[in-house]
């Protein structure tokens, strides 16, 4: 985990036409939503604490609302990192490639984790309409259970969207790209996480 | 079924996938084979979930965003430049200094990765013009940003603490002794680098110029005090500690130093939720992967073929610090203890290890491997941030491995230089 600073500037799609502004509105919702979900959750927690030593009472719904922040940064923030190649991965063998072997696998590797995170978004799906059936509430909010998770389909089904779009790119561009706007080799190919 | 898991898990990731994939995949291929078929995979679903919603899990986004806050304002610098003021003029100071502020920007951060960025970057330029090897500069500081991991806040820790059911509270305290002991080696290794390369020392910095670079750092040295002490006087649990430590970081940044505006906070609340959320992807998918393996007793079966249950706690304890040290030679660090935890958790029961040192040693030994060739994640923080060859950075730490390695046998005989401030502070 490194605390390297991400590009500070919203994504701008290289898709054609109206697909471009899609995309491009996309990424700045994602952007949002983890800039916000991190500051809300410290301020839920900061605040629990300033609560429990000052005034001797925790807000009782903390924990409910940190579970759902945190689903929320975790699966805005898969399609995000997707989109700027920032995902961990294991690059020393594949960067010893030649050319035309990387561009294969890169093709490889999008296709295969678009595929994962579209039968994800599937079971996600199918596992939210589970829940809602059963009508459970959080126990202190008492909102159904299954609002928390309507990012998890969308969050796969975004990642797998931006795999897949990577996929095309590399198959139609001359150069190789790790992600729909990031060029393999380039800087932010290296960044550790 | 155990041999075709892992065997995916190891060609997916050698072939450069994101690294969820490999996990994910290889939950997926649990749950096909065992329950024949798609039945279940609501099931992986759920248990992904189940794992990232952990309340404990919550210190790994604040003490990243603590941290974050820290070092693009000017927390950080100013406690280095405290370190830099008291020990610089001894003989081998820049590098017992590059070693002490690692530690001392531990005590902020819970990663290595974050370290070497943040001491390395602005100790290196002047440990080059003093005269040191860069090939030495380099190992030293992709070394001593192990000491970060095992100085509380760890990341590292607190995942190990989730996942194993462990005290996290207790293993920051027991990572204290260990973080110290290497800090003492790898200052008497550079005190002889020093004086055997005659590299000329740094001029003495005055009791005056002392006096105002602690006055400088003053603030920043608040963060060490709310973690350790906040916790080691059961004040805070880590989850409240990190929060904390949000609040004082914005505190110190907006208000008292005015390095930050309200803007760079934003930017760093959106880098902090990406860091967040590419851990926590890896971390709900550990869970699925460690649910299914468990549930098909697939650690059962494997600790088994290797006869450990005839080993003790001694032969344990260097299988599980071989496993985790190698793994960690290629594959992030995060991933590893997702992966290795269960399976080695019932055996730590079974002999009955003490599972806070269990999780120091981890630490430790994941910590080494990071900084390990041949794919240790560090050298390739390293290799970008400073822009220099593998070679070059992977040139000058054998010295370092083997003093790291004998620190790990040190600790697996004398358990109590982790345990003895967490028996002090609990027992």
């Amino acid at each position: 985990m490194s605390e390297i600073p991400a590009s500070a500037t919203p994504a701008e799609s290289n898709l054609p036409g109206v697909l471009g502004i899609v995309d491009t509105a996309i990424a700045r919702i994602e952007a949002v939503m983890l800039a916000a979900g991190v500051l809300l959750m410290a301020a839920n927690t900061v605040a629990n604490v300033v609560g429990r030593f000052v005034l001797q009472s925790s807000i009782y719904f903390s924990e409910e609302l940190n579970s759902i922040l945190i689903v929320l940064i975790t699966f805005a923030g898969i399609s995000y990192a997707a989109r700027h190649g920032r995902h961990i991965r294991m690059s020393a063998i594949f960067d010893q490639l030649p050319t035309p072997a990387r561009r294969t696998m890169m093709v490889l590797i999008a296709v295969v984790t678009a595929i994962f995170m579209f039968g994800l978004c599937w079971y996600a799906a199918g596992y939210i309409i589970t829940q809602a059936g059963r009508g459970r509430l959080l126990p202190a909010l008492q909102i159904p259970v299954w609002w928390m998770y309507v990012w998890v389909p969308v969050g796969f089904f975004m990642t797998g969207m931006q795999y897949a779009l990577t996929a095309v790119k590399n198959l139609t561009d001359k150069d190789i790209w790790l992600s729909t706007i990031v060029l393999e080799g380039y800087e932010e190919d290296s960044d550790p996480l | 079924m155990a041999l075709t898991i892992f065997l995916i898990m190891i060609v997916l990731l050698l072939a450069g996938f994101p690294m969820m994939i490999p996990l994910i995949a290889a939950a997926f291929v649990g749950f096909f084979t065992l329950f024949g078929g798609f039945g279940q995979l609501e099931t992986m679903i759920q248990q992904m979930l189940a794992g990232i919603r952990p309340a404990s899990l919550i210190a790994v986004p604040m003490f990243i965003f603590a941290a974050d806050i820290m070092t693009r304002g000017s927390s950080a610098g100013r406690l280095i430049d405290m370190v830099m003021a008291f020990v610089g003029h001894v003989r081998g100071g820049l590098a017992v200094s590059t070693a002490a502020a690692c530690t001392m920007f531990g005590a902020v951060s819970g990663s290595t990765q974050a370290t070497v960025v943040a001491v390395g970057t602005p100790l290196r330029p002047r440990m080059l013009k003093a005269g040191y090897k860069d090939s030495f500069v380099l190992a030293l500081i992709v070394n001593s940003s192990d000491i970060a991991f095992l100085i509380p806040p760890s990341i590292g820790m607190i995942i190990y603490g989730v996942v194993s059911g462990t005290s996290i509270a207790e293993l920051f305290i027991a990572g204290i002794g260990p973080g110290l002991l290497i800090l003492v080696i790898f200052s008497i290794y550079a005190v002889i680098y020093a004086t055997r390369h005659n590299v000329p020392t740094e001029p003495k910095a005055s009791w005056g110029e002392r006096a105002q670079a602690v006055q400088q750092a003053l603030w920043p040295l608040g963060f060490p005090a709310i973690i350790v002490g906040g916790i080691y006087g059961g004040v805070f649990s880590p989850t409240e500690a990190a929060a904390a430590c949000v609040l004082y970081a914005l505190l110190l940044e907006l208000v008292i130093f005015r390095s930050m505006g309200l803007k760079e906070v934003y930017a760093t609340a959106k880098s902090t939720g990406l860091i967040t959320a590419v851990v926590f992807i890896l971390v709900g998918a550990g869970a699925a992967f460690s649910w299914v393996i468990s549930f098909a007793q697939i650690p059962q079966q494997v600790l088994a073929s290797v006869g450990i249950s005839e080993m003790g706690q001694i032969g344990v304890l260097f299988v599980i610090s071989i496993a985790f040290f190698i793994g960690c030679m290629f594959v992030d660090p995060i991933v590893v203890i997702l992966v290795l935890v269960p399976i080695f958790a019932p055996v730590v029961d079974s002999v009955g290890l003490d599972p806070v040192l269990v999780g120091t040693i981890i630490t430790l030994q994941v910590a080494i491997g990071s900084a390990t060739p041949p794919f240790g994640c560090d050298i390739f923080t390293a290799i970008a941030v400073f822009k220099r060859p593998y070679i070059e950075v992977v040139r000058g730490t054998p010295p370092f491995i083997i003093m790291l390695l004998g620190v790990s046998v040190a600790l697996i005989f004398f358990p109590q230089i982790a345990l003895f401030l967490r028996d002090l502070a609990f027992r």
